[in-house]
């Protein structure tokens, strides 16, 4: 288990975000995304499962994703998913807003700071 | 992929989704092997990581977006199993349903296209009407309450003349179905039928804003004395008898023998301006009704005939307009001179006109059919009732019964909105099934009405198919029931605390059913027994009726009514023409008696006249007229009792004399006076001297059968009163209205041959209607009949429902009661002590029920009374068949149930907990 100092709520919206940042890298099945986002952020974020797939099935419903079956690794088919073309235009603006937000909530925060 | 798609790739979304958890789950489990895990640890660790598969799946179908859709049609389907595993409940109550929603939504259908149809014209709710009563159809009658409802000529014309306030203000004839028109197409050999032909004024048309569907509607100068004579015919009669034919317009028909112009067509849907279960074909200008017609009363200023309806302009006041026409009635009929006594003045001050909503056109199907259709509402009513009851104790029954079910369920999770959810959806699918079947059995229910309450009409402008509003009734009725009886008990169930119900189980030593279940019965065997109490009195004055006597002869007679007036005869032809008419009719083979007579017992026809018997004072008794041939009495099967009936050889020239009935001389003369010999008349005191009696007939009824006493006097065909100033050829009496046809066998042909012998006579002269004289007689109880055929009807459904009812909840009380009744076998009780015990607890509801009912029952009779033929009270045979139809009905409602529960093996019951 995880020491609960080291994990945080994601916001709103944000896990979509990591998940359509991984699959962008190449198709690619559940469990994958889940390790990919664990290691990539240093082990500070692990994604429940019970979050994971509601959260594939929703952008793949909002046909930001699309999925096949195929082999993985091991040998077993897995579903693969990956980018369309919606998702990555998505993933796109969607990054551009989140650097701004980022941008300007830490400017203000660094003001308040200095401040003080 | 589309929502639609997924929807119906479920079963391989399923699957998909299962496998994908699965890998994950797995990978998951090898990547803690491979870190050194033993296999079965990993998987424990791993499933405690995963945490509920199932709530992932299920967020995961959430997020697919068709999770609703998707539960719903789970939960359709399962509620669809559900029912289908005991279909014994689910049948009961869709029948249930079904005749309860079915009958009431057939009656409303009649009601509201009855009571409630606004005339098809443009803007209905500008139209009023002058008047109040739907008084008919020619004559001088004023109430005694100075009301006056038709008009004459004279009235209509001073009326419209000097009120602005009205748009238009258009006059109708009142009586047309009583006086049908023979018309056929000019210049073709088509047969002359006899039809319905209204006479109305100029704006009849303009004043109800229609738009012709070709050529043209009346204009002011068609109904102009002397103008050319013209008509307009019916969407219907243009669409059905001549086919949409255009070429009819502009083309001469013979009405009543002479050349008239149809100038156009009726808008389609228009009926005229009321319900008539035949309604008018020919739309005629009241200024050539003297021609067509050859009627006098048209211009006689004292003839009331004419109905008036107006449509006022935006913004008069009803009541201000109501005093001024009311005034100008009086200066009317006070510059007429006809008031000249104290009595006469006090009287013309009381004379008044009312103005009454003309949205519904004239109300005289309204008012025939009124108390009856309200009745009917009632029963109906009462059946729902009951069949809510039923639903309801059902319904209870079925949720209790589920109580276990629901505690599982919440115990393994299950949300408690999400099980009333599942419980609500079988309740409304039920009642959905219930409320489409219901709505299919009221569009049969309503024709059926519409068969028995008009028999024999054409072309009623009445919708049998139930509208939206009795659509919507109809449905919401059904689905409120659902919903409220079927989601309380589920709300209840679901409230339980799971471990509660869990542990109560199914040992209980109650009484099972709970209070309301038990009150639920004892209201519907109460409400029972009043609809049987109802039946059987309707049933009773309907036999009384029918075994009236009548003192008539049906048995191998015929009635052709016919018309001379408008085959175009004139008076002075009718001597020779009544003698043509027994000649050809003896020389039909079979025939035996031809009896002529201006109209016959049983029809709804009626001439009364005050009678004043010589030597004697006034009585202020009113006496019906019949113009009779020599072979009319045998005809028809009346006896004469004292001197001698009408004879050949009392004809236009001879003595005037007449023969009267049995309760015309009880009520004119002394016991024990003879009446052979004396005279009497009926224009004022100074006619006393007209007729001489020379016979006396028995007391035969005419009219109807509750006019057993009514005093009649039989005159030769063509005699007419010697004090009598009015010329020949202005006195309409002498038109015979039908010929009555005796033979020596039932002859099927007879319809065809009358035809054939009048159209060999003169081919104007056509059938206004023919009828074997049993179904003149019939038609004359088919109201009686509807009603008690209706009402017993209702009462073996009532009977039907409170049965299933008093069933259903003493079986379910059985079932409850099983280990119990188990335990008490196991310690003794003998079989016969167990049904008693539970025969006793139904009985008991039953009495309360009777208890209930009996007083319920007896209160209504007073308001049925009307509507009764000579029965005033509910009578104790009536009441004893009631109760013993309704006691022996719940009898084999409980003895099912009582029985299986003295069939209960003890071990068996004991075993099963």
């Amino acid at each position: 288990m995880k020491k609960t100092d080291d994990r945080f709520d994601l916001p709103q919206g944000t896990l979509d975000l990591l998940i359509m940042r991984v699959v962008a890298l190449g198709p690619i099945h559940g469990y994958a995304i889940a390790q990919r986002i664990q290691q990539m952020s240093r082990d500070a974020l692990q994604v429940q499962q019970g979050s994971l797939y509601p959260a594939l099935h929703r952008l793949e419903y909002k046909r930001f994703l699309a999925s096949r079956w195929k082999p993985s690794e091991t040998g077993r088919e897995a579903k693969f998913y990956e980018l369309t073309a919606t998702g990555r235009a998505h993933l796109k603006a969607e990054t551009e807003s989140w650097s701004r937000l980022i941008d300007v909530v830490s400017l203000i925060l660094k003001g308040t700071l200095e401040g003080i | 992929m589309s929502w639609v798609r997924r929807l119906f790739t479920r079963k391989q979304m399923e699957a998909e989704l299962d496998k994908e958890l699965r890998f994950h789950f797995e990978s998951q489990v090898a990547d803690k092997i491979r870190s050194g895990v033993p296999e079965s640890e990993a998987r424990r660790l791993t499933r405690i990581e995963f945490g509920g598969i199932e709530q992932i799946k299920e967020d995961c179908r959430e997020r697919r977006g068709t999770m609703w859709i998707e539960s719903i049609l789970q939960d359709v389907r399962y509620a669809l199993r559900q029912l289908g595993k005991t279909p014994v409940f689910t049948t009961t109550v869709l029948l249930t349903l079904v005749l309860g929603i079915g009958a009431n939504s057939a009656i409303f259908t009649l009601v509201n296209a009855i009571l409630q149809k606004n005339l098809p014209v443009a803007d209905p709710g500008n139209l009023v009407r002058l008047g109040d009563a739907n008084d008919c159809c020619v004559g001088t009658f004023i109430p005694d309450s100075g009301s006056v409802s038709y008009f004459s000529t004279d009235d209509y014309e001073q009326l419209k003349k000097n009120t602005p306030e009205f748009e238009e203000l258009a006059a109708m004839q009142a009586g047309f179905g009583a006086r049908p028109v023979t018309a056929r197409r000019g210049g073709t050999d088509e047969m002359a039928r006899s039809v319905m032909g209204e006479f109305v004024s100029g704006n009849y048309f303009r004043t109800f804003g229609l738009q012709p569907e070709a050529g043209r509607l009346f204009i002011d100068a068609d109904d102009e004395p002397g103008a050319p004579m013209v008509a307009v015919m019916s969407y219907e009669t243009w669409r059905h008898i001549y086919g949409g034919d255009p070429s009819v317009v502009g083309s001469t028909f013979l009405v009543n023998t002479k050349p008239v112009t149809i100038v156009g067509i009726a808008p389609r849907g228009f009926y005229g301006d009321r319900l008539f279960p035949n309604p008018p074909e020919f739309y005629l200008p009241v200024e050539t009704m003297p021609v067509l017609a050859n009627v006098t009363y048209v211009h006689n200023p004292d003839q009331q005939w004419l109905y008036i309806i107006g449509r006022l302009k935006p913004g008069v006041a009803i009541l201000p307009l109501q005093d001024k026409l009311s005034s100008l009635l009086r200066q009317v009929f006070a510059a007429r001179k006809k008031f000249t006594s104290t009595s006469d003045q006090l009287f013309l001050s009381k004379i008044h006109i009312a103005i009454t909503p003309g949205e519904e056109g004239i109300q005289a199907m309204q008012e025939w059919f009124g108390s009856q259709l309200h009745l009917l509402m009632w029963v109906a009513c009462l059946v729902l009732l009951i069949a809510c009851a039923n639903i309801a104790n059902l319904l209870l029954v079925r949720g209790m019964g589920r109580r276990a079910e629901m505690s599982v369920r919440t115990a393994l999770g299950a949300v408690r909105g999400r099980i009333v959810r599942q419980l609500l959806t079988e309740s409304l699918l039920l009642a959905g099934l219930g409320g489409i079947a219901g709505l299919a059995v009221s569009y049969a229910g309503t024709r059926m009405l519409l068969m028995l309450a008009l028999p024999g009409a054409k072309n009623v402008p009445i919708e049998a198919h139930p509208s939206l509003p009795v659509l919507a009734f109809a449905m919401g009725l059904s689905l409120l029931t659902g919903v409220l009886f079927g989601v309380a008990p589920a709300w209840i169930a679901a409230q339980a605390r799971p471990a509660d119900a869990l542990r109560t189980g199914s040992r209980t030593s109650g009484a099972g059913a709970s209070l309301l279940q038990r009150g639920l019965v004892v209201l519907q065997v109460g409400l029972s027994l009043v609809l049987l109490v109802g039946a059987a009195l309707f049933l009773e004055s309907l036999t009384k009726l029918e075994g009236t006597d009548l003192r008539l002869n049906s048995k191998n007679r015929y009635i052709v009514h016919i018309n001379p007036q408008t085959g175009g005869y004139v008076q002075t032809q009718l001597e020779a023409l009544y003698r043509t008419l027994e000649e050809r009719f003896h020389a039909v083979p079979g025939v035996t008696k031809v009896g002529i007579a201006s109209y016959t017992p049983m029809e709804n026809d009626n001439n009364g006249w005050d009678v004043f018997v010589q030597g004697q004072p006034y009585l202020d008794v009113e006496a019906s007229r019949i113009r009779m041939n020599a072979e009319y009495f045998e005809s028809v099967g009346t006896h004469v009792v004292m001197g001698r009936g009408i004879g050949v050889r009392d004809t236009a020239t001879a003595p005037t004399v007449a023969v009267v009935n049995e309760a015309f001389v009880k009520k004119l003369f002394k016991p024990g006076e003879s009446p052979i010999g004396r005279h009497f008349g009926i224009r004022g005191p100074t006619s006393s001297g007209d007729w001489e009696i020379v016979g006396v007939a028995e007391d035969t009824a005419y009219t109807n059968a509750r006019w057993k006493d009514h005093a009649m006097f039989f005159i030769p065909l063509m005699q007419r009163e010697p004090s009598l100033k009015e010329p020949i050829d202005k006195d309409e009496s002498l038109y015979a209205g039908a010929i009555v046809l005796e033979t020596d066998r039932p002859m099927d042909e007879m319809e065809e041959v009358a035809r054939r012998t009048l159209a060999g006579i003169n081919p104007n002269l056509t059938v206004v209607k023919f009828q074997t004289f049993e179904d003149q007689i019939a038609d004359r109880f088919s109201g009686e009949r509807m009603i008690s055929r209706l009402t017993l009807l209702f009462g073996g459904l009532a009977l039907l429902l409170a049965s299933i009812g008093l069933y259903g909840v003493t079986a379910y009380s059985v079932a409850r009661r099983v280990p119990e009744i188990g335990i008490r076998m196991a310690l003794g009780a003998e079989r016969g002590g167990v049904v008693a015990m539970i025969l006793r607890g139904a009985l008991i509801q039953t009495v309360l029920g009777l208890a209930i009912g009996i007083p319920v029952a007896l209160l209504s009779v007073k308001f049925l009374r009307s509507q009764l033929y000579e029965i005033t009270t509910a009578d104790s045979r009536v009441m004893i068949s009631a109760i013993v139809t309704l006691v022996a009905a719940a009898f084999i409602a409980i003895i099912v149930p009582a029985r299986r529960a003295a069939s209960i093996d003890p071990v068996q019951a004991l075993r099963m907990e």
